[in-house]
């Protein structure tokens, strides 16, 4: 059976782990450059425990070594007695989009994410409970945080609390998707008639050749190819549309994505002319500069995806097993 | 080298009888390997690989199927009595109701969906079809004044505490239980084969409340544990009519209740798997074929099974086993069940009547809802209660 590959899935300390040993190979962090906790911490903008763990696996791969009176140094033991000093903050090193670029950023936020990706993946085939404790291990973020993440995410509706207060994911119904549907229907046709006269013509001829070559037959029709069509018009072409909260609930209200990529994995991509046909329609409008005939033939390609997308559900439905992420567990 | 084809067939056990599988051995020129899902396990096959086998039964779940392409679209021009089944697909519109879902997911239609509108190209080959209600013991009826009329109420009334069982499978029991939710808490659902998550809960929370009290005696899994089920104490239960066809050739008196809120349709039809090509294909094409001779439709008209063209099991079927079967008259000889053994007395009439009187008593088909989830999570709730 097909297996999907858990987007954002890999713990914090093994992302700092490999960035890490990445930057000595490179050179980036030389031999003898003496490693705090704190300070890495701080220099890759993460908490310190996944910084701890990912330094002690680093020890056990004699990538550095531990220091008799503090921290660790780069390079294998009994090289440097007196480790560099240095302000980590003033090499250069080579990051993961993960790390270091997320200063500042509240801890819960930088999982909410991937913890929303994990749960959406997995309720189309059943309902699952959570674990905080394992959410905090598999994140190495305290529990502080882990509660903060899952009660925004109970107030976006997509978990429950259960008679023994347990926190419980799914089923996606139906009904999810209809009421996601009908306020997407109603918002996401005007959020794109309000990005009309924003949007670079060149750009909308270039995703307009992309369906084009898809339909002839020219470019074939791949997930990525897909996801990327899918990308053009729900995602880029709606940028430009400067209403925070419009593009906030316009994508809180795309859960079927999350079916149609599912669907795709799992069972795999069949013919999608009616599909890209719509997209076509829509940036046909576009491309005239027609915000309005754009918004009408976008609500009919929700209309149309709707039934797609309940079709596919069905078929999820009889799915026993989805790659799930180590803090979920099936319950039905 | 080349080998001689072996065909793969998944199917439940019910519409298999052992005399079907002895004969389409025998009658056909390639090896035949079937294989008995009684649980979602075999729809979980189909959906998921295609490549594991080359002919499946399928029951209520089609559009399921079709939506997942794990099976191709049949030619009817290469169906033997294809014609007829085109011809029989347009004059049963007119009794739409009685005959449902058999015809009207049946076509390919230009877009791709399957639809009613007739095209050469069928998403399953139509076979065989019935309905279902649930059974009882004559001690029943000493609960209710003599002429009462039959009601799916029974199944959750006080009066049979601890006596009654219901089956195990989410879709076909819940559409039972919202059928004696509907009758014994007098309210009514708007569409009892696709119930919304609001009319799942209530159905739910009353199969749990009744089941905590020890209401259900056993939960059954197949026809076999249906009959067992009865044998061993239930007076009240779901059932299958091969079941019947079993405890009535070891002498229980069941009756088949006539509800009067009406029946529950079923059909099981043949597909093709969308991974089938070259010989496995030819191969499956000629099992569909065979199919369509009428000897095996015969078989299971003996357990109780209507076969989609009745003229065609007609010539397999002795003139008491048509009249008793198809015509609702009573038997004129002793009748025997699929294994040959007695399960018909004579002078007994089919509760229902004959073939379009109990096919026009469908209340609602067998159809995998679209809150199918939900309902699954719930049902198993019940089930581990």
């Amino acid at each position: 059976m097909a297996k999907a590959k858990l987007a954002g899935s890999k713990p914090y300390y093994q992302i700092v782990r490999e960035a890490l040993r990445a930057n000595v190979v490179d050179g980036n962090l030389p031999v003898g450059t003496r490693l705090l906790v704190s300070a890495v911490a701080d220099r890759l903008g993460v908490s310190r425990p996944p910084v701890k763990r990912a330094l002690d696996l680093l020890v056990a791969e004699g990538v550095i070594a531990p220091l008799s009176s503090q921290g660790y140094v780069v390079g294998a033991l009994g090289g440097q007695e007196s480790p560099a000093r240095t302000n980590l903050h003033g090499l250069t090193l080579d990051l993961p989009p993960e790390l270091g670029s997320k200063l500042g950023q509240p801890s819960w936020e930088r999982i909410f994410a991937a913890v929303e990706a994990h749960i959406m993946n997995c309720i189309p085939f059943g309902t699952f409970q959570i674990s905080e404790a394992g959410i905090g291990g598999y994140f190495d973020v305290s529990r502080t945080v882990v509660r903060d993440v899952l009660s925004r995410m109970d107030g976006r509706g997509l978990i429950e609390k259960d008679r023994s207060s347990h926190w419980i994911a799914g089923p996606f119904s139906a009904r999810m998707l209809d009421d996601a549907h009908e306020v997407r229907r109603l918002l996401e046709p005007g959020a794109l008639a309000a990005a009309q006269p924003h949007l670079d013509s060149s750009i909308l001829a270039k995703a307009r050749g992309e369906i084009d070559a898809v339909l002839e037959g020219s470019v074939k029709l791949t997930r990525e190819a897909v996801e990327r069509l899918e990308t053009d018009l729900h995602v880029k072409a709606l940028r430009s549309q400067r209403n925070r909260p419009l593009a906030q609930a316009v994508q809180l209200s795309q859960i079927s994505l999350v079916i149609n990529r599912l669907f795709y994995t799992y069972i795999g991509l069949h013919e999608e002319n009616e599909m890209l046909r719509e997209h076509a329609l829509v940036f046909d409008h576009l491309l005239l500069g027609d915000g309005h005939g754009a918004a009408v033939a976008l609500r009919h390609h929700l209309d149309a995806d709707h039934e797609r997308a309940r079709a596919r559900l069905k078929v999820l439905s009889v799915f026993d097993a989805a790659e799930i992420a180590p803090y979920l567990t099936r319950i039905h | 080298m080349p080998q001689r084809p072996k065909l793969r067939v998944i199917a439940r056990s019910e519409v298999l009888p052992r005399r079907v599988l002895e004969q389409a051995a025998s009658e056909l020129p390639f090896d035949l390997e079937f294989e008995l899902i009684d649980s979602v396990k075999g729809l979980q096959r189909v959906v998921t690989s295609p490549e594991s086998f080359d002919v499946y039964h399928q029951w209520h779940t089609v559009d399921l199927i079709w939506t997942a392409r794990a099976i191709q679209a049949i030619d009817l021009k290469r169906i033997h009595n294809g014609a007829l089944i085109k011809n029989h697909a347009v004059a049963r519109r007119s009794d739409s109701r009685a005959f449902g879902s058999v015809f009207n997911q049946l076509f390919v239609q230009p877009s791709g969906t399957i639809g009613p509108t007739p095209t050469d190209q069928i998403v399953m080959l139509p076979l065989q079809h019935g309905v279902d209600s649930f059974a009882f013991l004559p001690a029943v009826l000493k609960e209710w004044p003599p002429g009462t009329p039959h009601s799916w109420g029974w199944m959750l009334d006080k009066r049979l505490h601890g006596r009654v069982a219901i089956m195990s499978e989410p879709v076909l029991g819940m559409i039972e239980a919202a059928l004696a939710v509907e009758a014994s808490e007098n309210m009514s659902f708007a569409d009892v084969g696709n119930l919304s998550i609001e009319e799942i809960d209530l159905v739910a929370d009353i199969l749990l409340r009744k089941k905590k009290l020890g209401h259900f005696k056993t939960i059954w899994n197949n026809h076999h544990e249906a009959a067992r089920s009865m044998q061993r104490g239930a007076v009240l239960q779901s059932m299958f009519s091969p079941a019947i066809a079993t405890l009535r050739s070891q002498g229980v008196p069941v009756v088949s209740a006539v509800p009067q809120e009406g029946f529950r349709g079923w059909h099981v039809d043949l597909c093709i798997s969308s991974a089938a090509q070259g010989e496995q294909l030819e191969a499956a094409y000629a099992y569909l074929n065979w199919w369509m001779n009428g000897k095996a439709g015969a078989v299971t008209t003996r357990q109780g099974y209507y076969f989609v063209l009745p003229d065609l099991v007609r010539p397999h079927l002795s003139a008491a086993e048509w009249d008793y079967w198809y015509a609702g008259k009573p038997a004129e000889t002793a009748l025997t069940n699929p294994a040959g053994e007695p399960s018909v007395a004579p002078g007994e009439i089919r509760e229902g009547g004959s073939y379009l009187e109990r096919m026009a008593r469908v209340r609602v088909w067998n159809a995998f809802m679209d809150e199918h989830t939900y309902l699954v999570r719930r049902w198993r709730e019940f089930l581990e209660a």
